[in-house]
């Protein structure tokens, strides 16, 4: 009982240092907190915009009948269109639509809405003008003319399409890319803040002169890991503000349920950085491993974009990735509202890669 | 206090030490000395528990290093050959993670004071001179009353001043009781220094005596140097003109 109490005491007097000296590192502050920051906001105002399809098109009107006015006016009103003012003339148009700057042209010709000879309405026919890549924005915005032109003269169809809106909320982009994000603050946190500071400790002696006393690589462990686990919430408790008052995220799921998670994850992950730092015996050693770790799981486990838009086979494969449920669970718990016991699979996951990460940790760790 | 029978090492296919023997009493000053590549640092790193013994053993207050190494590293401590911290931590702190490690709680106050550095309590390790940082080292390997202090070339690269007072902590540290057992490049330090002294080349220990026996005998031989019959040499005249007074504040 009494060798615990020390062996904690020796723990705990190596964090409550640790956690000291990094509130006096303005760098390590900056990337653990200022940079994960750095990246929501960039992500965040990507993905907050409202999530309508609207097409930048230039609008030719050659027309001064009343019904093209008409027509123009509805277009520019409806929302839909996001319609380039500098482009007056079709030259300008064709020039804009090349560089990719517009999707498409529309022209409303003299003629428009005016009554031809031998009939009795009046008519027109707009132009849709788009190159070759934007095959479907010219389709689209064809029927979205449509539908504008059928306004004007009320046309009675037989059969018609009667929608319906769904109460509930689907997921916004920025709820995937949050989860996303906070799963790169983890690896973040995780894996660079070992895989940097090992091998330096290594290569000064430090850890060297500390295995002559008699600690023992599991206080060592978990000495740093408390510590880290301190700056993650900082860190993760930051984002989450700005995510909430910023971007409006909307946390459905219990709070406790969703820290007690982050911090599985957490220390799954700070795991496979504990295994790298632990083994490197200086930096050269560490970089090259740590990256063919890192970026597939930055780039396959939904970090950045969400998973699903991937081809089937690779979803399969990245769903095995240490991060992929830790990411996965953050979202169904903060965003759907699900509970513990109801991500069973993220869970057994997370425990099984935690077992296997410090098995391996503890074998390959050196003190020199 | 400490025994040293057989002690062998190899690396590769060479012998790094190759069949050593020696004792340290309580309480005396033991010198390795040799020139690069002779088995010194090895020596030192074996019975401080750092790197596996391939041959012979080592007994430290009876307790076998290569079978009980975490006993061996509560009644041990260390010195480095260059004494390094993390940077951003105060000295009192690397005091207490020192003892903290040994499972114990400590007045850190009380150690720098032996090793004169109370003044600089407050400050980060980082801005220490190359003497403090030595001194900085040697208190925090005594941080839990060891029985056997290792120190591993302490003095290189420090200026003369900050050299004697280091030889001055380390026979205060011998006249607590401590047995001190150390590698030095420096003869003058040897002599002044170490109450016995072992030398070594390619892995053996040649001689083993006190300074005073092993000129004597050398002198016995019949050897003779060429008489300069100087009563100062130019260190003497360094310390005259620079005083004792560490530079280092």
């Amino acid at each position: 009982m009494r060798s615990i109490k020390k062996s904690l005491f020796t723990v705990l007097t190596f964090v409550e240092v640790d956690t000291r000296r990094y509130f006096r590192d303005r760098l390590a502050i900056f990337f653990t907190v200022i940079f994960p920051l750095i990246f929501l906001f960039v992500f965040g105002s990507l993905n907050s915009g409202d999530n309508s399809v609207s097409f930048r098109v230039a609008l030719l009107n050659k027309s001064d009948s009343e019904i093209a006015q008409q027509v123009v006016k509805q277009l520019k009103d409806g929302g839909i269109l996001n319609i380039n003012e500098d482009a007056t003339t079709l030259e300008k148009a064709k020039e804009l639509m090349i560089k990719s700057q517009l999707d498409a042209t529309i022209v409303v010709p003299e003629d428009y809405g005016t009554v031809k000879e031998g009939e009795v309405a009046p008519s027109g026919q707009m132009e849709v003008i788009y190159t070759q890549n934007n095959d479907e924005s010219g389709a689209a915005l064809a029927s979205v003319l449509k539908d504008v032109s059928s306004k004007i003269v009320p046309v009675e169809v037989p059969f018609t399409v009667k929608t319906e809106q769904l109460n509930s909320k689907s997921l916004s982009p920025f709820d995937y890319t949050f989860a996303g994000l906070l799963g790169f603050a983890i690896i973040g946190m995780g894996i660079f803040g070992p895989i940097n500071v090992f091998p330096e400790l290594k290569k000064m002696g430090i850890l060297r002169r500390l295995s002559t006393t008699p600690i023992t690589v599991w206080q060592y462990f978990l000495s740093t890991m408390i510590s880290q686990l301190i700056i993650g919430v900082l860190s993760l408790s930051i984002m989450f503000l700005v995510a909430i008052f910023v971007f409006n995220l909307n946390v459905v799921g219990n709070w406790l349920e969703l820290i007690a998670f982050l911090v599985m994850g957490t220390i799954m992950i700070l795991g496979i950085g504990l295994a790298l730092g632990g083994w490197a015996k200086n930096e050269r050693q560490a970089a090259p491993l740590s990256n063919i770790i890192v970026f597939p799981m930055m780039f396959l486990s939904g970090t950045f974009f969400p998973r699903f838009l991937m081809p089937e086979w690779l979803q399969n494969i990245s769903g095995f990735l240490p991060l992929t449920p830790v990411i996965e669970g953050i979202r169904l718990i903060a965003t759907e509202g699900q509970h513990l016991w109801q991500i069973a699979p993220q869970l057994g996951m997370i425990l099984a890669w935690t077992a296997v990460i410090y098995v391996i940790a503890f074998r390959v760790f050196r003190w020199e | 206090m400490v025994e040293v029978r057989g002690l062998k090492k190899r690396y590769g296919d060479k012998w790094a030490v190759n069949g050593i023997d020696f004792d340290v009493k309580k309480g005396e000053i033991f010198g390795i000395l040799g020139p690069n590549g002779a088995g010194k640092t090895t020596t030192l790193e074996m019975m401080e528990t750092l790197r596996p013994i391939d041959g012979g053993t080592v007994l430290i207050d009876g307790i076998d290093v290569a079978k009980e190494p975490q006993k061996i590293k509560y009644i041990i401590g260390v010195q480095p050959q260059s004494p390094s911290f993390q940077d951003k931590t105060r000295l009192t702190e690397v005091i207490k993670m020192f003892a903290a490690a040994y499972g114990e709680k400590v007045d850190p106050m009380k150690f720098l004071r032996d090793v004169d550095l109370e003044d600089k309590a407050k400050s980060y390790v980082e801005d220490l001179s190359g003497g403090q940082k030595q001194r900085l080292s040697i208190t925090t390997a005594l941080v839990h009353g060891p029985k056997v202090f290792f120190l591993d070339e302490p003095t290189t690269g420090l200026d003369p001043q900050a050299r004697r007072h280091l030889w001055e902590l380390i026979k205060k540290v011998r006249d607590r009781g401590i047995s001190v057992v150390m590698t030095t490049h420096y003869m003058d330090e040897a002599e002044l220094l170490c109450d016995r002294i072992a030398i070594m080349d390619n892995g053996k220990i040649i001689a083993i005596d006190t300074p005073k026996n092993l000129i004597r005998a050398l002198l016995k031989r019949g050897f003779k140097k060429e008489q300069h019959v100087e009563q100062a040499n130019l260190e003497d005249v360094f310390i005259d003109l620079t005083g004792k007074g560490l530079r280092d504040a």
